[in-house]
C-alpha cells in the first residue's frame, strides 16, 4: 500500500507541484506489506476457524463485535496510510528571496513565553513552523510531525496522527480479542487439538501473542504522549526534558485536541482558484499621516525575531529532530539598518530593487564550526569588508543597508579585492578597519568600507564572494588572494556563523561549501545568485583578474535558473547570457585544483568580451551582494586568481577550458582539496591573492558530479542541490 | 523582461506623466492593459505565541505603508484570525464530526465538507471580497495562506506606474 505521505506532485488544476516524483522503491513496501498480510490473514483465518464454533456455542454477538473491530482498525490502518499528514508545499521563489542570504539558520519565537527554535528547511525553502520537521523518508516537511511508520509507510502528522492513534487502540483490542477468543476454542478442545482447526487457532494466537507486546507497548507509549501533548519526535530527541512543554493544554484538552478536533485541511493538491482579481492602475493612495511616517522610519517590517542564530548552527548540526540531512540554509540577512547612511544611492537603488536571495547560504550544512566562531570573534576586524558588516551580529550585518554587502558571505574572505586597484588595496587595509572604518559604528563603518571599496572596485562584491556559501561581496575577499583561503574563511565564517550561509560558506576544512555545491541537490538558489552576481553595472575599473573572479563566481549559476523574482535592471540580456557562460566555465575551473580562480568568461560571448564582461561582473557583484550570494561555486575559483593577475587577463575561457578537461575527470575526492581552497575564492579569486592556495579553488564547485556529456565542448555537471549546469570544456 | 521594456517604452513616450492619461498608456501597450507587473511581496508571518493555532501576525508591514491605511490591513488580517480560530475550535460540532467519521468507517469523508473545509472556502470568500473592495484598487493583492501551508499571508504589491511611484 504505497503511503501518500510524500504528496508527490501536487494535484489539482491549480495546484502547483511542490515536491519532485521519487524514485520508487519496493524495500518501503515490505513493512506495510507485512503487517496488511499478518492483520488481514489472521484476521480471516480467525473468523474462518475459530468464530463458527463460537458463534455457535458460546453467543452469536462474538463474531459480530469482531468484526466491528476488525473494521475498525482496518479503516485507521487504510486512513493512516493513505491520509496526507500534513506535509507542506514547497515554498515559492518569491518567499525564499525575501530572506537575505545572511538569514539565519535559526529564527526564534516565543511560544506561552518559551522561546522555539524554528530550523531553516533548506529542501522546502522555509523556516519550519514549530513542531514540524522534514522526513528524510518521504522528503517533505510535515506539520507536527511525529515520526515516520515504516508499518504504514507514511509519515504521522497533524492530519493523520488521531487514525494512527486510533489504529494502535483498535489493533491493541484486535489482538486481545483474537488471542482471547482463540484461548476460548483452544480450551474448549484440549483433546482435539490435532483437528485444523485447532492447530489453525493456535497460529493464529502464536502469532497474535507475538505482535501483542510490541504493539501493546507502543500504545501505550502513545497515549502517554497524547496525555502529555507531545509528538514522538519531541519525546525521542528530548526536547522538553526537564523542561515546559510549550503545545500543551492540559491533558483533557490535548486529548479532546487529538479525537475531536476537526480534520486539518490540506495543503497538497489543492485545487486552485483562478485569480478572478483584476488589479488596474490607478491605485489609490492613503494619506500618509504622521504615524505612518514614524513607523516607517522605525519599522522595516521584518516580524520575526532574527537574532537566534549565532551559536546554534553548529549546534544544531548535531541535533537531529529527524533524520534531516539537509544543510542549514545561509544568515538571512537582516533588515536595512536604519541609521546606516546610504554610501551609494545606486548601490542602494540596486539593491531595494531586489533583495538579495542568498539561497546558497541556506543549502549550506551548518559547518559554522565552533572554531571559527572563534577566529570571526578574535578577529573581528580581519573581516573582510562584507564581513565586518557581519561580523558584529547577525543583526548588525542585516542592518546593512547595501544588501549587496550585506548579504556576501564573509567566506569568501580570502578572496580579497583583485590586486592591483585601488579598491583591493583598501580592502585589505580596510579589512582590519571593517568594523572601525568611516562609519561610526562597526557596522556602519564596515559598510561605508566596504561601499567605498565596493565603489571603487564594484564588481568584486558577491560574485566573487559567492562562492559555495554565498558569499558576501567578494571584493574584499576576491582581491586579496594572499590570505589563506581558509583562514578568511574561518573569520568570514565565524561572523556568519548563525547564518544558514555560514554553513555553506566555510566548512571547516574549507571544502565543505564545495562539497556541498557538489552534492546534487536543489539549489536554485545557486543559479539565482549567480544570476544576480554578472550583471553588473559597468564600472571599468577593477582589474580584470577581479572580474574574472567574480565572473567565475556567476558562472556557478546554472544557466536554467532564472533571475527569480526580481530582474537586475542592469542585466542586460547578453550579460545573462554570458553569465551562464561564465558561471559554468567558472564552475569548470574550480574543478582543476591548480587554478581556482574563476573564468569570467563565458563559452558564448567572443573573448574580447570577457574583461568588460568581468567588469561588468565585478560591478553587478558589487552591487548586488546579496543577490549575488546565491552563486555558489563561480566564486570559489579562487586558486584562479592566480591566473587572474594580469589585470587584463586573457579571457578566461581558454584557461576554464583547459580546467575543465582536469575538471571532468575528476572526481568526488577531487572536490575535497579544491575545495577548501576554493570556497574562498570565488571571487576572490582575486587577482591579487594568486598565492592561494589551490584549495580555495574548488569551494564552489559545482563541478563534481559531472553527469552529462561533453556535448559540443559543453559538459553538465550537476551541482548542490540538483542544478545541473553546463560547462564549456 | 520583454514586458519590462515595454513598460519603458510606454514611460518614455507618455514623458511618465503619471496615470493622469490612463487612456494614453493603455492604448500604447497592450501590457498594460493586462495584469501591472509585480514589484514586490509582502510576507505576513504567523504568530506562534499561543501555540500552534492558525494566526497570523497583525503588525504592519513598512512596505505597504503608501499603499493602504493601517487600520484596514490590520482588521483584515484580525479577521482572518477569527476565522482560522473558528475552523479550528473544539466544539460539538467538530467532535460530532468526529464521532460520524469513526461510525461510518471515514466514508463519511466522501460525501461531506469536514467543518474546516467549509471554513476555508468562507475565509477564500472573505479574501476575495477584501481583494476586489479594497486590495485590488490600492494595488496589492492578498493571496489566500491555504495555498502557503497557511504559512504566510502572501501580499503582492504590483508596480504603480503613476509618477514618482515604484520603479
Amino acid at each position: 500500500m504505497p503511503g501518500f505521505s510524500g504528496g508527490g506532485v501536487g494535484g489539482g488544476v491549480g495546484g502547483p507541484v511542490s515536491a519532485p516524483p521519487r524514485p520508487f522503491r519496493p524495500s518501503r513496501y515490505v513493512p506495510v506489506s507485512a503487517a496488511t498480510t499478518f492483520l488481514v490473514g489472521s484476521t480471516t483465518l480467525f473468523f474462518c476457524f475459530t468464530c463458527p464454533w463460537l458463534a455457535e456455542y458460546v453467543s452469536a454477538v462474538i463474531p459480530i463485535y469482531n468484526a466491528v473491530i476488525f473494521l475498525f482498525t482496518l479503516a485507521n490502518f487504510c486512513m493512516a496510510t493513505f491520509m496526507d499528514p500534513g506535509v507542506f508545499p514547497r515554498a515559492e521563489e518569491d518567499e525564499d528571496k525575501e530572506d537575505d542570504f545572511r538569514a539565519p539558520l535559526y529564527k526564534t519565537v516565543e511560544i506561552k513565553g518559551i522561546q522555539v527554535r524554528m530550523k531553516w528547511c533548506s529542501t522546502c525553502r522555509f523556516y519550519r513552523p514549530p513542531r514540524c520537521s522534514h522526513c528524510s523518508v518521504c522528503d517533505n516537511c510535515v506539520e507536527d510531525f511525529d515520526h515516520h511508520c515504516p508499518w504504514v509507510n507514511n509519515c504521522i502528522g497533524r492530519r493523520n496522527y488521531r487514525y494512527f492513534f486510533l489504529f494502535l487502540l483498535s489493533l491493541t483490542t484486535h489482538i486481545m480479542d483474537v488471542f482471547g477468543f482463540g484461548l476460548v476454542y483452544v480450551l474448549h478442545h484440549r483433546q482435539q487439538l490435532d483437528t485444523p482447526h485447532a492447530a489453525v487457532t493456535m497460529a493464529v494466537m502464536c502469532v497474535a501473542g507475538l505482535f501483542f507486546v510490541p504493539v501493546a507497548g507502543l500504545t501505550g507509549f502513545h497515549i502517554v504522549l497524547v496525555a502529555r501533548g507531545r509528538t514522538t519526535n519531541e519525546q525521542v530527541t528530548g526536547k522538553f526534558r526537564g523542561g515546559v512543554n510549550p503545545f500543551t493544554n492540559g491533558c483533557l484538552r490535548n486529548i479532546s485536541h487529538v479525537l475531536c478536533s476537526s480534520q486539518a485541511p490540506r495543503y497538497m493538491g489543492r485545487w486552485r482558484s483562478p485569480q478572478a482579481v483584476e488589479v488596474q492602475p490607478p491605485f489609490l493612495r492613503p494619506s500618509l499621516t504622521e504615524a505612518q511616517l514614524e513607523a516607517k522610519v522605525l519599522d522595516n517590517g521584518i516580524q520575526n525575531d532574527r537574532h537566534s542564530t549565532r551559536s546554534k548552527s553548529s549546534l544544531d548540526q548535531m541535533e537531529s529532530q529527524s533524520a534531516d540531512a539537509e544543510p542549514p540554509p545561509p544568515p538571512k540577512p537582516e533588515l536595512r539598518y536604519p541609521g546606516l547612511p546610504r554610501a551609494d544611492t545606486e548601490e542602494s537603488s540596486l539593491l531595494t530593487e531586489a533583495p538579495p536571495t542568498p539561497s546558497m547560504y541556506k543549502y549550506r550544512p551548518a559547518y559554522n564550526s565552533p572554531g571559527r566562531n572563534h577566529t570571526a570573534l578574535s578577529h573581528p576586524n580581519k573581516m573582510i569588508r562584507g564581513e565586518s558588516l557581519d561580523s558584529p551580529s547577525p543583526s548588525i550585518l542585516q542592518s546593512s543597508r547595501q544588501p549587496s554587502y550585506r548579504s556576501e558571505p564573509s567566506s569568501l574572505d580570502g578572496a580579497t579585492v583583485v590586486g592591483g586597484s585601488v579598491g583591493a588595496r583598501r580592502g585589505g587595509g580596510e579589512r582590519g578597519e571593517g568594523p572601525g572604518g568611516p562609519g561610526a559604528t562597526g557596522v556602519t563603518g564596515g559598510m561605508s568600507g566596504y561601499s567605498l571599496t565596493g565603489r571603487s572596485y564594484t564588481s568584486y562584491p558577491s560574485s566573487l564572494v559567492l562562492s559555495a556559501g554565498g558569499s558576501r561581496s567578494s571584493s574584499l575577499r576576491s582581491a586579496q588572494t594572499a590570505h589563506n583561503p581558509l583562514a578568511t574563511l574561518q573569520s568570514e565564517g565565524t561572523t556568519d556563523t548563525s547564518y544558514k550561509s555560514l554553513a555553506n560558506q566555510t566548512p571547516r576544512n574549507g571544502s565543505l561549501s564545495y562539497d556541498s555545491l557538489l552534492t546534487p541537490s536543489e539549489s536554485p538558489e545557486f543559479e539565482s545568485a549567480a544570476h544576480e552576481l554578472s550583471p553588473q553595472k559597468p564600472h571599468a575599473l577593477f582589474p580584470l583578474a577581479t572580474g574574472a573572479t567574480i565572473t567565475g563566481q556567476s558562472e556557478v549559476v546554472s544557466p536554467s535558473s532564472p533571475l527569480q523574482g526580481y530582474t537586475s535592471p542592469f542585466l542586460s540580456a547578453q550579460i545573462a547570457q554570458q553569465r551562464e557562460g561564465q558561471l559554468l566555465q567558472g564552475s569548470a575551473t574550480f574543478s582543476s585544483p591548480h587554478r581556482a580562480y574563476l573564468r569570467a568568461v563565458s563559452p558564448t560571448p567572443p573573448s574580447s568580451s570577457g574583461p568588460s564582461e568581468t567588469h561588468h561582473l565585478l560591478q553587478h557583484n558589487q552591487d548586488s551582494t546579496s543577490r549575488a550570494l546565491r552563486a555558489p561555486s563561480s566564486s570559489s575559483s579562487s586558486p584562479g586568481v592566480r591566473s587572474l593577475e594580469p589585470p587584463v587577463s586573457p579571457p578566461p575561457r581558454s584557461l576554464s577550458l583547459g580546467k575543465s578537461h582536469s575538471y571532468t575527470g575528476e572526481a568526488g575526492p577531487q572536490h575535497k582539496p579544491r575545495s577548501t581552497g576554493g570556497g574562498t575564492v570565488l571571487g576572490g579569486g582575486g587577482a591579487g591573492g594568486g598565492q592561494q592556495a589551490p584549495q580555495s579553488t574548488s569551494r564552489t564547485v559545482v563541478a563534481n558530479h559531472t553527469t552529462s556529456k561533453p556535448g559540443g565542448g559543453v559538459k553538465k555537471v550537476t551541482g548542490v542541490g540538483g542544478t545541473t549546469y553546463e560547462i564549456s570544456v | 523582461m520583454v514586458q519590462d521594456w515595454r513598460k519603458l517604452e510606454v514611460v518614455d513616450r507618455c514623458v511618465a506623466d503619471s496615470y493622469e492619461t490612463p487612456t494614453m498608456a493603455e492604448t500604447h501597450s497592450l501590457q498594460d492593459l493586462q495584469q501591472p507587473a509585480v514589484s514586490s511581496k509582502v510576507f505576513v508571518q504567523r504568530d506562534y505565541s499561543s501555540g500552534t493555532i492558525c494566526k497570523f501576525q497583525t503588525k504592519f508591514p513598512s512596505e505597504l505603508e503608501s499603499r493602504v491605511d493601517k487600520q484596514q490591513f490590520e482588521e483584515t488580517i484580525q479577521t482572518l484570525n477569527n476565522l482560522y480560530a473558528e475552523a479550528e475550535k473544539l466544539g460539538g460540532k467538530s467532535y460530532l464530526e468526529g464521532c460520524l467519521a469513526c461510525l461510518t468507517a471515514y466514508t463519511i469523508f466522501l460525501c461531506m465538507e469536514t467543518h474546516y473545509e467549509k471554513v476555508l472556502k468562507k475565509i477564500a470568500r472573505y479574501i476575495k471580497d477584501q481583494n476586489e473592495k479594497i486590495y485590488a484598487p490600492r494595488g496589492l493583492l492578498l493571496t489566500d495562506p491555504i495555498e502557503r501551508g497557511l504559512r504566510v499571508v502572501e501580499i503582492t504589491i504590483f508596480e504603480d506606474r503613476s509618477i514618482g511611484s515604484g520603479r
